[in-house]
């Protein structure tokens, strides 16, 4: 039983760790840009699929593929921002409408681009790490730990000890008193949908060799992590951390001791038992302004 | 796989076709490039599987398959009915194994298209289909035999025998590996699983075989299956099932049990790709691995008894054309074109009624792995799947190889109360499907 738990909570926090940057993403950009993003599945996917092709199919460096496809999923999260969030800033219904067609044009060109069927990638390493017959870490998913950790605790003190970072959290708390105050609402959309985007694209990349890569792979995904934001609080980045490991040790505990359905409905009936007892979520603000 | 668009070059136009093509992505049809028979007598078949999607694996690489077969059959002549010789054409819908795009497709096959035999995947999306085939009166095939039912009068089963033929996996790892007497099984939870799981309690219980625990049925989305395989790993079984897991899931399943250090038998009904999951395993872990499904290079193909024309050569134009593609149903829906041509042949005409009763005069047919009956009556309350031997397959030094035929009549001869067991208690015989 012990070991069980063990190898229970290793693969718990795996599972919190590439939770947390999705949704931490996903936060990020509608706390700062007021905008429901659909598509950041789809965001996540395209990391995944950088992957595919450069470390895949052009047998690139892993570390490469990662970098590349961070960057590349940052750009084209300000793509989106400039094209479609932007100039639906007044309407974030329409946003939402628009992420939803974006999304359906992602999975669109990655089916042009990839067919299909699950890619193949081949594994980054083999090693395990073996705690105990029963309990091992394969390091590809220490990878994962490991990133999450380094990179939202980077964000954290780009957030707070930053002037970027104040921007930013002065857009969200109040974007036309950051306006009033000199600060950019379009520089700070940018470099939210940047950093937000990034998060979903590294998650995406990091994981490619651990899921199966598909043009649909971003469903499961989008659903969990709204699930996460809704009860860590929806523009609480904090939040977002705080329930997506909540979320991850109870899914993954759920499921190794019930099954992954229940797992689900325990999930969904957290969620509406935060909307009933606090409709801003757990670490939200009562209202955006 | 090489990006195609940086190959073609994406220009606007393509961008707002993809577009276009994402926004009608439910309706789509999927038609697929059609030789252009300007001259001469066609026969049209439909094709109407997933060819995208979690699924599709066993549906596009079918077709693939059957574009080598029309190929060789048209070279040769064509098909050869009362009336003069038809070339043959396959015409595809794609229907996401959704049975509402099934019904879609095969009302577009049959109305729109003209065709004259649909072949199906089956499963979730029959009932979605059956509707059109009751009131078309249109002859259409399954690879799931677990479709079948006294009201299914147009529906054959004539190639693949799932899940039935699972129980061969089962027998010959009792005969050869009698030392393994416990196991788990983990299946998704849907038409394909469930029968499955069915049949695989019966043959293990068949031969004194012990389940550790309930088969554990995960949600279809699933993406990490590590607490899954933790949760069944942690009964120390000597034999893990795989069940008929989508491709999608076996590689995962696997994946993880070779990284939380798995060290027994895995028997699954499928191991599509298995080249890819010896990459991210190791060929030794994956040495043993017992599922269904051969690669047509086998030599044990060659023998007299096979009714599949040249399937070493098939199986290198196969890869010819669609290189690392080759999956459990490449062949399969081939096969079943074999079975209608020689029927059609026979009746003279390509009617769906005629094509049937010619089909099954006799009681039996050249199924691919030998003469087999039309059978299914006690268990799917009419004969209509064409059952006989199936091969099991051992994947030995990283590559899959036939270890032996065996009969599946035989078996149900002396477990079919076993299996019926099974199969209602999950609800799964005729009766009991809505």
């Amino acid at each position: 039983m012990v070991e069980l738990l063990a190898q229970t909570g290793l693969n718990a926090i795996y599972a919190a760790s590439y939770m947390s940057l999705v949704a931490v993403g996903l936060v990020l950009i509608f706390g700062v840009m007021g905008v429901i993003n659909f598509a950041h599945g789809e965001l996540y996917m395209l990391g995944a699929y950088a992957v595919v092709g450069l470390y895949a199919d052009f047998q690139m460096p892993f570390i490469f593929a990662i970098a590349v496809g961070l960057v590349f999923v940052g750009v084209v999260g300000l793509g989106m921002e400039r094209a479609l969030f932007r100039p639906l800033r007044d309407n974030p219904l329409g946003g939402l409408v628009a992420s939803i067609g974006f999304l359906m044009v992602l999975q669109a060109l990655a089916v042009m681009g990839f067919g299909v069927r699950m890619e193949h990638v081949p594994p980054v390493t083999q090693e395990v790490i073996v705690f105990s017959e029963k309990v091992r870490l394969a390091v590809p998913r220490l990878f994962v730990i490991i990133a999450a950790v380094v990179l939202l605790t980077a964000l954290w003190v780009f957030l707070k000890k930053t002037r970027f970072g104040w921007a930013l959290r002065a857009s969200a708390q109040d974007p036309e008193a950051a306006a009033l105050q000199g600060i950019s609402i379009n520089q700070t959309s940018r470099i939210a949908m940047f950093i937000g985007a990034g998060l979903a694209g590294i998650a995406g990349a990091l994981t490619a060799p651990l899921v199966s890569v598909n043009p649909y792979m971003g469903h499961s995904v989008i659903i969990t992590a709204f699930i996460v934001i809704i009860v860590g609080g929806i523009g609480s980045l904090e939040g977002a951390v705080i329930a997506a490991v909540a979320y991850a040790f109870i899914h993954t505990i759920v499921t190794t001791f019930w099954d992954g359905v229940i797992a689900n409905i325990v999930g969904l009936s957290l969620m509406l038992a935060v909307l009933i007892v606090k409709p801003t979520g757990l670490f939200g603000a009562t209202d955006r302004a | 796989m090489l990006i195609k668009m940086l190959k073609n070059g994406l220009t606007r136009r393509k961008l707002l076709g993809a577009t276009a093509v994402a926004v009608g992505s439910a309706a789509t049809v999927s038609l697929l490039p059609k030789a252009a028979f300007a001259a001469g007598k066609v026969i049209k078949i439909g094709f109407l599987a997933p060819l995208t999607g979690p699924v599709s694996a066993w549906g596009k690489p079918g077709l693939d398959g059957c574009e080598i077969w029309a190929d060789w059959i048209n070279a040769a002549g064509g098909i050869k009915l009362a009336d003069g010789n038809y070339m043959v054409e396959f015409v595809a819908y794609d229907n996401e194994y959704d049975p509402a795009k099934a019904r879609t497709g095969a009302t577009k096959l049959i109305r729109e298209e003209g065709v004259s035999f649909v072949m199906m995947l089956g499963g979730d999306t029959w009932p979605g289909a059956q509707p059109v085939a009751d009131k078309t009166g249109m002859l259409f095939s399954t690879l799931l035999p677990s479709d079948l039912a006294p009201d299914t009068t147009t529906l054959i089963a004539p190639t693949e025998v799932h899940p039935i033929y699972n129980v061969t996996g089962v027998e010959w790892l009792a005969e050869n590996k009698p030392d393994l007497k416990t196991a788990v099984m983990c299946a998704q939870d849907d038409a394909l699983g469930l029968p499955s799981v069915a049949t695989y309690l019966a043959a293990f219980e068949a031969e004194g075989i012990e389940m550790l625990a309930e088969p554990l049925l995960f949600d279809p989305a699933t993406t990490d299956f590590a607490p899954v395989v933790t949760k069944l790993l942690a009964n120390n079984p000597q034999i893990f099932c795989l069940d008929t897991c989508y491709s999608d899931y076996v590689h995962p399943i696997c994946e993880q049990l070779f990284q939380q250090g798995y060290k027994g038998q895995i028997i699954s009904c499928t191991a599509d790709f298995y080249e890819q999951m010896i990459e991210k395993t190791s060929v030794e872990f994956m040495e043993g691995f017992i599922f269904q499904f051969p690669d047509f290079d086998d030599p044990a193909l060659n023998a007299d008894f096979i009714n599949f024309k040249d399937p070493n050569k098939f199986y290198e134009e196969y890869n010819k054309r669609h290189p690392g593609e080759w999956g459990a149903v490449s062949w399969e829906y081939a096969s079943i074109m074999d079975l209608w041509k020689a029927a059609a042949e026979k009746a003279g005409s390509a009617e769906p009624a005629d094509v049937l009763a010619a089909m099954k005069e006799g009681g039996k047919g050249q199924h691919a792995f030998g003469t087999a009956d039309w059978w299914g009556k006690d268990l799917f309350g009419i004969d209509n799947a064409l059952v006989g031997d199936w091969p099991v397959v051992v994947i030995e030094g990283g590559k899959a190889r036939i270890k032996g035929f065996k009969s599946i009549p035989e078996w149900y001869a002396k477990h079919g109360d076993l299996l019926k067991k099974h199969m209602a208690a999950y609800g799964q015989m005729w009766d009991q499907r809505t």
